[in-house]
């Protein structure tokens, strides 16, 4: 059972988090990378900023989760929010974090007509894996295919 | 959400003053799909959000329906909120106005697009509110005929707009991001606030204004970053002076935006808005201070590649502590959050002598060489400027009182530049225009 932090706030996305984001991508990653981080915030706050959200606890942001809603791809017609984007800062995990950003995001996703919340996980990552399976996700028959598209083939 | 244009004279009107203020548009639609994939197309229309809180959120008839009729308010509120309305019109237009001056001197094409896209949401923001003024009977509070209204909107100009930062020019595409950045970022607060008005329409119209205002924000602070790591790198483009010097130009006219410190209490009673003005400017002062944060980390690791996040964090305290230099690095290399009392013409610290580090001056020529080597060069030539100098030498000289050389500037008028009665330019069209939309369509967005 996770402890949990009492202090923490789930908020929007603002443009001022970007520095607290890409630090804890940095402490997860090794990389710097702010111009990565710049553009997939600056896409998210275009696309619907009420569906990104971060948790924040004494005045840092100590894990976001970015998403939207979509409907029409893969013949799925029906409204759907997808998440996208997760990350908690290291030295937070184990306290619920990631738990309260999905509950905010799929709160959201329901109260603007979504009536299913989809994402993709690298079956690698077993903690992620996890972690949705607890928050209620399940395998779905829709399935990944990729082709490495090199010169000449 | 529902999606309604403005009846076809009205919306015509509008189209007509976005060929004159935003010709670029079309370029804009035509491209979109470059720089925003999947994103939806840009449209000229009124959204509502539907299903926000049907009862009055503050104020003395908090828990009573909100009122969807401007009729069934108290004649007082009615008349602070068609003022809310108005001003908020007159800062969507006007800004494209400022906006266009400098749109074109863009260094980044991308950067310019984003700024354009931006243009055209203000322009989407603007047809809200006259969606408001038109969607209701103001009869009760004003003469003024629903063509007059709009026509008094679409007529203003830079230097008549009802708020201070409307009536400021811009001089390179440096105020295109800062104003972004930060008086956008006013204007996050003033709808958010909005958002839970009493008057249900108007917090109908927040929400999707609100999506957008987020993209706006990023429109100025993505570009404001990128140009702190060229300077790191010693690239001669735009310096941290010449972004410190922008900020410092802007700054003291978004916190005017929020009204006077010592008011905001009657919004609040009328359930309006949820906090008085010097709440939410305390809140924006604090918000702008992560981004100056934000921005000096960006100068501090693009300068050092070689220090991690926890280091930097440090660099930037250090010099921040004592003013010093650290690894190189000067107080002075970075930017920083002007005073609040600073060069400010309304307001409690109204025509105070402050400098931009909060220093206080002992008389006017010595603050006004502060000013000189404070504001940008262009900025000083400008009318605005002027303006300001020539009050503070008339309140100095005893020639006006405080309350007239607060009264005397741009951001105290209070009607638009242009008569509405003035025949010399009409936006409305007494007979309907071809293309015209279809009024009221209040379809399914």
């Amino acid at each position: 059972m996770s402890e949990t932090l009492a202090d923490v706030r789930i908020r929007c996305l603002e443009d001022t988090d970007l520095g607290h984001i890409t630090g804890i991508d940095e402490k997860i990653g090794g990389s710097y990378r702010p111009e990565v981080w710049e553009r997939r915030m600056a896409y998210y706050s275009r696309r619907d900023p009420d569906a990104s959200v971060v948790a924040e606890s004494g005045g840092r942001v100590i894990g976001f989760m970015f998403g939207e809603i979509r409907s029409g791809e893969f013949g799925m017609e029906e409204p759907t929010g997808w998440i996208e984007v997760l990350g908690v800062d290291p030295d937070a995990r184990g306290k619920a974090i990631g738990r309260q950003l999905a509950e905010s995001i799929m709160d959201y996703f329901r109260r603007s007509g979504a009536t299913t919340v989809r994402t993709m996980v690298d079956a690698e990552m077993v903690g992620i894996e996890r972690f949705f399976e607890s928050l209620g996700f399940e395998p779905a028959s829709l399935r990944p295919f990729v082709k490495k598209l090199s010169e000449g083939a | 959400m529902t999606k309604t244009h403005l009846p076809a004279k009205f919306h015509d009107a509008v189209v007509k003053w976005q060929q004159t203020f935003l010709p670029d548009y079309d370029f804009l639609i035509e491209n979109w799909d470059k720089y925003f994939p999947r994103d939806r197309q840009f449209e000229l229309c009124a959204f509502r959000e539907l299903g926000i809180c049907n009862e009055v959120e503050c104020g003395d008839a908090e828990g009573e329906p909100k009122r969807t009729k401007a009729a069934a308010l108290h004649p007082e509120q009615a008349g602070h909120l068609l003022g809310a309305i108005r001003a908020q019109a007159s800062t969507e237009f006007g800004s494209i106005q400022q906006h266009q001056l400098t749109l074109a001197r863009a260094q980044n094409e991308e950067e310019q697009f984003w700024i354009l896209r931006m243009m055209a949401e203000e322009l989407r923001h603007g047809y809200q509110m006259l969606h408001l003024l038109l969607d209701d009977d103001w009869s009760s509070v004003t003469d003024a005929s629903s063509e007059d209204l709009v026509e008094e909107t679409l007529s203003m100009r830079t230097g008549s707009h009802i708020l201070g930062a409307f009536n400021v020019d811009f001089d390179s595409f440096v105020d295109n991001a800062v104003f972004c950045a930060l008086i956008d970022r006013v204007g996050k607060y003033q709808l958010n606030m909005q958002r839970v008005s009493a008057y249900k329409p108007m917090a109908e119209s927040m929400p999707q204004m609100l999506r957008e205002e987020a993209f706006h924000l990023a429109a100025g602070v993505v570009p404001l970053r990128r140009w702190m790591e060229q300077a790191a790198r010693e690239l001669p483009y735009v310096s941290t002076s010449d972004i410190q010097k922008t900020i410092n130009k802007w700054f003291p006219r978004g916190l005017e935006m929020f009204g006077d410190e010592r008011g905001g209490g009657t919004n609040v009673r009328f359930g309006l808005k949820p906090m008085k003005n010097l709440e939410a400017q305390d809140l924006y002062i604090e918000e702008v201070g992560k981004l100056v944060r934000d921005l000096n980390m960006r100068y501090i690791r693009a300068r050092i590649p070689g220090l991690d996040l926890a280091q930097a964090e440090q660099v930037l305290n250090r010099i921040l502590a004592d003013r010093g230099t650290d690894q190189g690095i000067a107080w002075e290399d970075l930017v920083h959050l002007p005073d609040r009392a600073f060069f400010r013409r309304r307001g409690v610290p109204a025509f105070e002598l402050a400098g931009w580090q909060g220093e206080s001056f002992e008389d006017l020529p010595s603050y006004l060489e502060h000013l000189r080597r404070h504001l940008p060069d262009a900025y000083r030539a400008s009318r605005d400027f002027r303006h300001y100098v020539e009050q503070a030498q008339k309140l100095t000289g005893g020639e006006v009182t405080l309350r007239e050389a607060v009264s005397a500037m741009p951001g105290l008028r209070r009607v638009g530049g242009v008569c509405p009665c003035s025949k010399s330019v009409r936006w409305v069209a007494e007979t309907p225009q071809s293309g015209a939309a279809a009024g009221d369509s209040g379809s399914a967005a």
